[in-house]
């Protein structure tokens, strides 16, 4: 507890934000989600989080449309210029965050699940199904993982549903671990061991004593997660293994870039998009980390203090 | 420099290194100066080279080489494939039946040795292409090369053979040395072992001779100074670099090269510095293929249905996407070539009556799925590109198109296996006369593909057989264009598109002019 007034070092910070009410605001938040890496993240997410939901609102173009004039650059009309095919390339990008966003969500969600639950099992019950269950996960660790979702990917087809299966075949294996080493942990903890004794079932006793106790941990990975997961999907659909064409995806986009090496602005955007995205849920799993697990947030945020 | 260097400011390490990328780029435009003065060429393209053999080369850039290093018994005159010129013949007659061609060779023709050419050369030089069983043997599949005296050389096919005289000028048909060849472990058996020495000393009678060859990085052809060909060649150094198209344009832009092959025409809008664009129509033609399967599909085996893809395609659009050059033909054949139906003959779009086609069809909202190779780019357009055009189009009228891309060598499985509905490919002709597109038909290679079964249509089986059969130009040109109306009528193949061909070069350089067959003469480029 040594450094426990987190906030005496926030003046360091605050003198850049303006206003009494954002101040206000800024001091109701805890203090790991007051630096400026979490407040960037945060806006940068919510900015995107808008943007799937208010796409056909703020989009110009129909993305499909092929109906402008090919290869111009940005400009009036069309601020991210259009493409081979005369479709504009900020409509497209718009549209794109309705596809990968949503679809990084919801592969982390079953990654979280998938991984969770079988590392759950593995850890709790120990023995032979520790051992299938770790076993199957060393082998997915085993391969590449880029490598291994194109197989996948290849060997289903060429579609988006496929590609979220590829990475998901991929991706459980770290929660699955994560979860198995943190329930081994707990199991023998005498909470864990009352409620067996007080005639717990194994599964109300993951439920009520060892879920709480794990999902911290989880959610930190999990967000963290959503950039790989979108960079993952994006590479796939780069690769032609991921969205069909005509849908407006941002790693198809970068393919269709590299393309016309010199019409900069039909790579560039997107793959701005990819950048932004991914960053903004690095930058929040980060402030989540910090915030959920106070031990490293003391000394990761003693070790930045000292640096600035 | 060696003082900022020695270590006591490593912060200036990166000035130097962006100081030295800068002064390497501007030195390159430097160079440009010595092509004028010694009657340098160098034309930059991208690779497809394995060997200069002309016994076993079949590749664009071999093409080009051999077409410098040996002269073939019959040519082309600059971009025009419809008719045949003298080569190292001066003249030639063919038999009524269109078995037999002779030819007559030209006097006073040398290698590059010095030593004659003879009829013996032209039969052992046409035998090793048939012997070798290689990649060009099929032009002469079925012919047997005989010497009738010194001078006269009788070539006689075994079926009608009218395409001939348009298959000779091929460079991989150029005429190599016997004794040359033969002397350094050469036949004209499967044993031949001459490649190697072809791939260092070209032995032929051509404009030039060769002075270095390698496949991955450059050619150097040289002059030849005993050339006795009519047009002598005006540069005495050629060379050839493998340069992918993004540096092609670069190198030309800054004088490095003074042609590149390979632009597309994305590309080739806006350049700069006084440069020429010649942009002519590529010989690939990029057809949409409606399988009669009704297994497959039995919606395009629908000819109604046929009828409203057909009509509803906006062909014009389709055009803009591959710039400048490009045209659609009126039939398969490529408007280029003999036999292509006038350009009036092309079909255009009519929305209403596709529309109604389509009611016709009796099927409501119909849909079908497009396959095409999605890594596959013909003249630098790419068919995903297309492939999206045509499903926006075909949308337009009603028709639902799932597009199935896939990587070229799965699909072309599809394609030959005859899976696909809808398929998007193109074909690039073997050699420059219509019969080499009477694969088309129904029972034959590519009418298999959609399922067109031998017997579908005896009228046109019956037409193309007459065609193949046939010789003199004009009646051949009359019955390929009957064959093409009827196949536009009733078959399952709509011609989409032939891309351009774009050849850039620098101002001082004159007669560039882009042949299906060679791509580009360099012997027939001059200088102003």
């Amino acid at each position: 507890m040594k450094r426990s007034p987190e906030g005496a070092a926030k003046p360091t910070v605050e003198p850049g934000l303006e206003g009494t009410v954002k101040r206000g605001l800024l001091r109701r938040l805890p203090p790991a989600w007051r630096r400026p890496l979490a407040v960037t993240g945060g806006l940068v997410a919510a900015f995107w989080l808008v943007i799937v939901i208010a796409a056909p609102l703020l989009a110009p173009h129909d993305p499909l449309a092929q109906d402008l004039p090919r290869l111009t650059a940005p400009g009036a009309g069309h601020w991210f210029g259009t493409d081979e095919l005369g479709r504009d390339v900020l409509s497209r990008v718009l549209y794109g965050a309705r596809v990968s966003i949503p679809l990084a969500l919801l592969l982390v969600a079953m990654s979280l699940l998938v991984g969770g639950v079988l590392g759950a099992c593995a850890g709790f019950f120990g023995r032979w199904v520790d051992e299938v269950v770790m076993r199957i996960a060393d082998l997915v660790f085993a391969f590449p993982t880029v490598i291994l979702a194109m197989v996948v990917a290849a060997a289903l087809g060429a579609s988006l549903q496929n590609a979220v299966l590829a990475v998901l075949v991929v991706s459980w294996p770290s929660y699955a671990r994560v979860t198995r080493g943190l329930v081994m942990g707990l199991r023998n903890r005498e909470f864990v061991l009352s409620g067996r004794l007080l005639g717990f079932s194994a599964w109300r006793s993951l439920r009520v004593d060892i879920l709480p106790n794990v999902l911290g941990p989880l959610l930190v990975l999990a967000t963290l997660d959503i950039g790989t997961a979108t960079l993952l999907l994006s590479g796939l659909s780069f690769l032609g293994l991921g969205a069909k064409p005509p849908t407006a995806e941002w790693g198809a986009m970068v393919a269709d870039g590299t393309q016309q090496f010199d019409k900069w602005w039909i790579g560039v955007f997107p793959g701005l998009a990819i950048l932004t995205v991914v960053l903004a849920f690095n930058f929040l799993g980060d402030t989540l980390r910090d915030a959920l697990d106070p031990g490293t947030a003391r000394t990761i945020g003693a070790e930045k203090e000292r640096v600035a | 420099m060696p003082r900022f260097s020695a270590g006591s400011y490593p912060v200036a390490l990166p000035l130097v290194a962006v100081a030295a990328l800068a002064l390497s780029a501007c030195s390159g435009g430097t160079s440009a100066s010595g092509s004028s003065a010694g009657k340098t060429l160098v034309v930059d393209t991208s690779f497809n080279l394995k060997t200069a053999d002309p016994g076993r080369e079949f590749e664009p850039t071999g093409q080009i080489v051999d077409k410098a290093l040996y002269e073939t018994l019959l040519s082309f005159k600059g971009s025009d494939v419809t008719k045949p010129v003298p080569g190292l013949a001066s003249s030639y007659e063919q038999s009524a039946d269109g078995k037999t061609l002779t030819l007559h060779l030209r006097a006073g023709a040398k290698f590059a040795d010095g030593s004659a050419v003879t009829a013996d050369d032209v039969v052992f030089s046409l035998n090793r292409v048939i012997a070798l069983k290689g990649n060009p043997s099929f032009l002469l599949d079925g012919v047997t090369v005989t010497k009738t005296d010194a001078s006269t050389v009788t070539l006689v096919s075994k079926k009608a053979n009218p395409a001939l005289p348009f298959i000779l000028p091929n460079p991989a048909l150029g005429i190599l040395s016997a004794k040359t060849v033969q002397a350094h472990g050469g036949s004209a058996t499967a044993t031949d072992g001459a490649e190697k020495y072809l791939n260092t000393t070209s032995a032929g009678s051509g404009p030039y001779t060769l002075t270095s060859f390698n496949t991955n990085t450059q050619v150097v052809l040289t002059k030849n100074p005993k050339y006795t060909g009519s047009d002598k060649p005006t540069y005495d150094k050629i060379v050839l670099r493998n340069v992918q198209a993004p540096t092609q344009k670069l190198n030309v832009q800054r004088g490095d090269s003074q042609i590149a092959l390979d632009l597309t025409s994305d590309q080739v809008t806006g350049l700069s510095g006084g440069l020429k664009v010649d942009s002519g129509a590529s010989s690939d033609v990029i057809f949409l293929l409606l399988n009669r399967n009704t297994k497959v599909s039995s919606t395009t085996a629908n000819a109604k249905f046929a009828e409203a893809v057909r009509k509803g395609i906006d062909y014009k659009s389709l055009l803009s996407l591959a710039g400048t050059g490009s045209v659609q033909p009126a039939g398969v054949i490529p408007s280029t070539f003999l036999g292509a139906l006038p350009a009036s003959e092309a079909a255009g779009r009519d929305l209403a009556g596709a529309k109604a086609a389509l009611t016709a069809s009796g099927i409501a909202k119909p849909s079908v799925t497009l396959g095409y190779a999605s890594d596959l780019t013909v003249d630098g357009l790419s068919l995903q590109t297309l492939a999206e055009r045509v499903q926006a189009q075909l949308k337009e009228v009603g028709i639902t198109v799932t597009l199935a891309p896939a990587p070229t060598t799965t699909e072309l499985d599809n394609y030959r296996n005859g899976k696909e509905q809808l398929g998007l490919w193109y074909w690039g002709p073997d050699y420059p006369d219509p019969s080499d597109y009477l694969t088309f038909l129904p029972g034959n290679l590519v009418g298999l593909r959609a399922d067109w079964k031998a017997g579908a249509d005896p009228t046109l089986t019956a037409l193309g057989d007459k065609a193949a059969t046939t010789i003199g130009d004009d009646t051949r040109k009359t019955l390929y264009e009957q064959i093409q109306t009827r196949m536009n009528a009733s078959g399952p193949f709509i011609p989409l598109m032939q891309p351009s061909r774009n050849t850039v070069s620098a101002a001082s350089v004159t007669g560039v002019a882009y042949n299906p067959v060679w791509t580009i003469d360099v012997a027939a480029l001059g200088a102003k």
